[in-house]
């Protein structure tokens, strides 16, 4: 029943995007919009056919990916057990308050140029565009997840002999990792956010370079066509994370 | 080390236990003394609010007394001890650990070798009647499948003392009085030491070796009664006379203080 419902709403979707790309494409051919401004949507699907043949669109694609799924797992990676410590123990949550707080406001567009005095035009300042834009608020949303444990679970596990390192491994980890992944999803977001940025403004590769490289030959479809890849690997991505999600938490089924 | 008389197990010495508060203090146990000797079955009865938990809560270590003290085999206790196994009433069961991982999890902090641990829990899991749902996770449990979980992961532990904390009170009338008999045998066969907190006299009547009465806050005792009747408790035990006779005196004792605490909440509005 439920499946005929969303198989109902799928189609009901997908003829809503076709009647929407129908009208722009027949507005486009009837000339009342100058193709600079909005090419139609056969000539992005042409553009694209033309990229996938000469490697350039896949090659932009995985560019933008890797660096993001670079930056964010290096982010995760210090975010977690960093988090997961400073939601165990009062005190050095105090002591890093302040530099948190300071840094979690700062967009990741601000650290582009630093970044490019201290890095130059380099794979690694790419990674640390994504990891300076995803680690605070990572931290954030990880030491949050913490403060959300019965503590009566934590005490059962005193109780059981569990040491406070047993206790941060085997009860404020597992018990805090449905947020956490919750809040990383959001963060995956951010981090594409800030490595198109980072692309927009200096790189050689990439679907942000991709997309200011076509604004400055006035390939208006190149642009969109950046912006559809965009929204697809994301999409993508997403979808490989729910699958993850479902494996890291199995008694959430 | 104190001088302990043999066999006392817990010996909780002229305890108070004051809490500060916004509105000021409040005193939960005053003076409170009570020996446990080994393998007795001290069941605590009292109204709500006289201070059962926090009691155990000290014995357990969770939280430290402000005066008097608190011995356990002529120790004293400083700080959360794995040897008072506590089984609480809404279970803390970890939801992301099967039952088998629930109740190997004191083994595992122990550092014991992995198939050894999986002997043992299934062990305590067949005691507690489990076998079948070693692989489920706690959230598919009813919640007196849950409280036999948690019973066998403290007792796999091999705690020199049970503390319980209203185990049963969650739980409807037919599975606690199944819980009940159940540990009523594990009792039998182990001979644990265990200190039990209830607001029922019945429970009280149907577990216990000795029965203690709290008063109203601040808590001391009231009354200590030597439960003598025969094990196993069935239902011609429960229908004697004898029983009849402790439960009015318990009952006697428990109203007072009942009474008591109802009027200081008057006196408070």
């Amino acid at each position: 029943m439920k499946d005929h419902q969303t198989g109902k709403s799928l189609i009901i979707g997908i003829a809503s995007l076709l009647v929407f790309l129908t009208i722009w494409e027949l507005v486009c051919r009837k000339g009342l919009i100058e193709p600079l401004f909005l090419p139609a949507p056969s000539k992005v699907l042409s553009r694209a056919v033309k990229m996938i043949d000469n490697g350039q669109l896949i090659a932009h694609t995985l560019a933008s990916t890797r660096r993001v799924m670079v930056g964010f797992m290096v982010s995760s990676l210090v975010a977690i057990p960093f988090g997961i410590f400073l939601g165990s123990f009062g005190f050095f949550r105090a002591v890093f308050d302040p530099f948190i707080s300071l840094l979690r406001p700062l967009p990741s567009m601000s650290w582009i140029p630093l970044s490019l005095l201290w890095l130059g035009i380099t794979e690694t300042q790419k990674y640390a565009i994504v990891f300076m834009g995803s680690f605070a608020p990572s931290l954030l949303y990880i030491i949050e997840a913490t403060k959300n444990i019965d503590p009566l679970l934590i005490r059962a596990a005193r109780n059981l002999g569990a040491s406070r390192v047993d206790v941060m491994r085997e009860v404020i980890l597992p018990g805090s990792l449905p947020q956490i992944i919750a809040g990383l999803k959001v963060m995956l977001g951010i981090a594409w956010t800030c490595i198109i940025s980072a692309e927009l403004v200096a790189a050689r590769q990439g679907l942000g370079f991709m997309i200011m490289n076509g604004k400055e030959y006035f390939q208006t479809d190149t642009v969109l066509l950046g912006m559809v890849m965009i929204s697809i690997t994301v999409l993508i991505i997403d979808v490989i994370f729910r699958r993850f999600e479902r494996r890291l938490l199995p008694w959430t089924q | 080390m104190d001088p302990v008389e043999n066999g006392t197990k817990i010996s909780i010495r002229k305890v108070s236990k004051i809490f500060s508060g916004k509105q000021g203090e409040v005193t939960a146990l005053r003076e409170l003394s009570l020996d446990v000797n080994e393998g007795e079955f001290v069941v605590i009865v009292g109204a709500s609010g006289c201070g059962k938990t926090t009691l155990l809560n000290l014995v357990a270590g969770f939280d430290a007394p402000t005066r008097g003290r608190i011995l356990l085999d002529g120790e004293p206790v400083t700080g959360i001890t794995p040897e008072c196994g506590m089984i609480f009433q809404h279970y803390a069961l970890f939801p992301w650990k099967t039952v088998q991982a629930n109740v190997e999890f004191g083994l595992k902090m122990k550092r014991m070798p992995r198939s050894e641990r999986r002997n043992r829990a299934a062990k305590f899991i067949d005691m507690v009647g489990l076998n079948g749902f070693e692989t489920t996770y706690p959230h598919h449990l009813s919640g007196g499948m849950k409280q036999r979980v948690s019973i066998a992961r403290s007792l796999a532990n091999n705690p020199k003392v049970m503390l319980l904390d209203e185990p049963f009170a969650a739980l409807d009338a037919m599975t606690r009085q199944v819980l009940q008999e159940q540990l009523v045998r594990i009792y039998e066969k182990h001979r644990k030491t265990i200190l039990f907190i209830t607001h029922s006299i019945d429970e009280a009547l149907l577990l216990s070796s000795r029965i203690v009465v709290m008063t109203a806050r601040p808590g001391r005792i009231a009354q200590e009664i030597v439960n003598d009747l025969p094990y196993p408790r069935n239902a011609d035990v429960q229908l004697s006379n004898r029983f009849m006779e402790i439960k009015r005196t318990i009952w006697e004792s428990v109203q007072a203080e009942v009474m008591k605490s109802m009027e200081v909440e008057t006196d408070q509005r």
